[in-house]
């Protein structure tokens, strides 16, 4: 006998709405059904109603978080399908930016992983570390979160010569304060018991599902396409790929933070080699009929724009591919065998961020069935 | 597999093949072979499917794979009749496009035969039949 738990769409982790039913025998997770939806604003349709430039702010908002990756996707499609080589200097402080988002990004991570463990002082210690990070980002790119950098053709905004000790030094700190956490986070009896062997997702299923991000890499996927596929200036910089083997959520904890030293390593070769020149060049404002494909390494996984122009000053069509979109059937393989209590952390293990509204599902007891109730159906009780 | 790589894999199933860089490979394959296509993929170890992409383009709708060779991306398209647009499901080839196919039966009308679970997933259950938002003839509010 099974019974079915709808969970959210006030999302039981993150404050973001998603359903899930996850349908529990005992304390045991047997299976789960995702809804998605809530939070869906349509972005790629209106995308095909404005210009190349206008998108590139519309793609900024479709994540708080990870804005830079996605003008930087959107903006390296649009040059392609234009046919532009943007100036060296902009390709260097375009990656300053990811790394910069990816180790705040990270952090924010790994707080919200803490927190979802009841570990709390340590959320409070990795929020207080990527307080510095966004200070270091307001100081570069103007903004704490949305930097309103990337642009067609280069970058709005080029990095002044005396912000960058005063960055390095933030990072030299950082990195100190990094290596502890991942002697902790690999030694700790809570956190070990929290997260060894809990919400595991083996490398056969990571690949079946075609998983991406930290979530494949801790479960031992070697792909990054940073360095299979670079873009920016990956290719010139020298990284290691952080992969673990066990794919449960301590592997995702140390992937996370092994990839924080190794942006701040990148951060470090970006900055020493960051090459003089023009930061932009002016983009046309129609593009004949073409099509491309843009991916980047975004701090969830890889992340793809594909455009198609017509030969007017707006997209034929945008199709955007967030990496969270490609984790969601990784939680159907995560959840299995897992107990009611570890539904919040493996929930937040591959770090969601999407969006979702208000729905009821009913179970009827007797018959053992459940539905979903529309927003129409409780519109008409409400008349009774 | 590099680009030259796949282009040689799929020799004879692909029409209209562009290659930019060597890690971009565009190419078309007709509703006939594009199964053939995807046994060859599968054959070589190719696993991950990026997304899939479906494109109004008026007269026919475009139905974009997006495999990922490692390093090289093939973007395969397979161009639909707008009054019948109707495809076979990958599922059962590569397990990951699950989503990917609901995104495009509810988004764009395309019918995905044999999908395992065919339900709707960003749309609300109380969406109209037949409307299809990234549809050329649905105006935007």
């Amino acid at each position: 006998m099974t019974v079915i738990v709808p969970v959210g769409p006030q999302h039981p982790a993150l404050k973001e709405p998603e359903n899930f039913r996850f349908e529990i025998r005992g304390e045991e997770v047997v299976d789960v059904d995702i809804r998605m939806g809530y939070v869906h604003r349509g972005i790629e349709r209106a995308m095909q109603d404005r210009t190349y430039l206008h998108n590139v702010y519309l793609s900024e908002r479709i994540c708080g978080i990870c804005n830079v990756v996605h003008t930087n996707t959107y903006c390296q499609a649009v040059e392609a399908i234009a046919g532009i080589e943007i100036p060296d200097r902009a390709r260097y402080i375009r990656t300053i930016l990811l790394e910069l988002e990816r180790i705040h990004s990270h952090l924010l991570w790994a707080g919200v992983a803490a927190h979802e463990i009841g570990f709390d002082t340590l959320f409070m210690y990795f929020w207080r570390d990527r307080e510095h990070v966004l200070d270091i980002r307001e100081a570069v790119s103007g903004g704490r979160q949305l930097s309103a950098t990337n642009t067609v053709g280069g970058v709005r905004r080029d990095i002044k010569l005396e912000h960058i000790p005063r960055m390095l030094d933030v990072l030299k700190r950082l990195e100190r304060e990094t290596r502890r956490y991942l002697e902790i986070c690999s030694s700790d009896p809570t956190i070990l018991s929290r997260c060894e062997g809990v919400g595991v997702l083996t490398k056969q299923d990571a690949l079946e599902v075609c998983a991406v991000g930290p979530t494949a890499r801790a479960a031992g996927v070697d792909w990054d396409v940073r360095r299979d596929d670079p873009y920016a200036a990956y290719g010139d910089l020298d990284f290691r790929v952080v992969i673990e083997r066990t794919g449960d959520v301590l592997a995702q904890i140390l992937v996370r933070l092994g990839e924080v030293i190794q942006s701040i390593e990148i951060v470090r070769q970006a900055a020493d080699r960051l090459p003089s020149g023009p930061i932009r060049v002016d983009p046309p404002t129609r593009i004949e009929p073409n099509e491309a494909v843009a991916r980047s390494e975004a701090p969830r996984g890889e992340l793809l724009y594909y455009v198609v122009s017509n030969g007017t000053d707006k997209p034929e069509r945008v199709r955007v591919r967030t990496p969270t979109y490609g984790n969601v059937l990784t939680w159907k393989r995560m959840f299995k065998g897992c107990t009611v209590a570890e539904i919040p952390i493996v929930l937040a293990s591959i770090d969601p961020c999407m969006a979702c509204t208000d729905r009821v599902t009913l179970v009827d007891v007797e018959r053992g069935r459940s539905r979903v109730v529309s927003l129409e159906e409780l519109r008409r009780w409400k008349k009774w | 597999m590099k680009a030259s790589e796949v282009i040689q894999l799929l020799e004879g199933l692909i029409e209209e093949v562009k290659t930019v860089g060597n890690r971009r490979v565009f190419a078309t394959a007709s509703k006939e072979r594009f199964r053939e296509v995807l046994q060859r993929l599968r054959e070589k170890e190719v696993r991950h499917v990026s997304t899939i992409s479906g494109v109004d383009r008026g007269s026919h709708i475009s139905v974009v794979y997006h495999f990922d060779c490692r390093p090289c991306l093939l973007n395969l398209r397979v161009d639909l009749p707008k009054d019948n647009p109707e495809i076979r499901t990958i599922t059962d080839l590569f397990p990951g496009a699950e989503i990917y196919e609901r995104d495009l039966m509810e988004m764009l009308g395309v019918k995905v035969s044999e999908h395992p679970d065919p339900r709707r997933f960003f749309l609300p259950d109380d969406w109209p039949e037949g409307v299809y938002p990234l549809r050329k003839e649905v105006k935007q509010p």
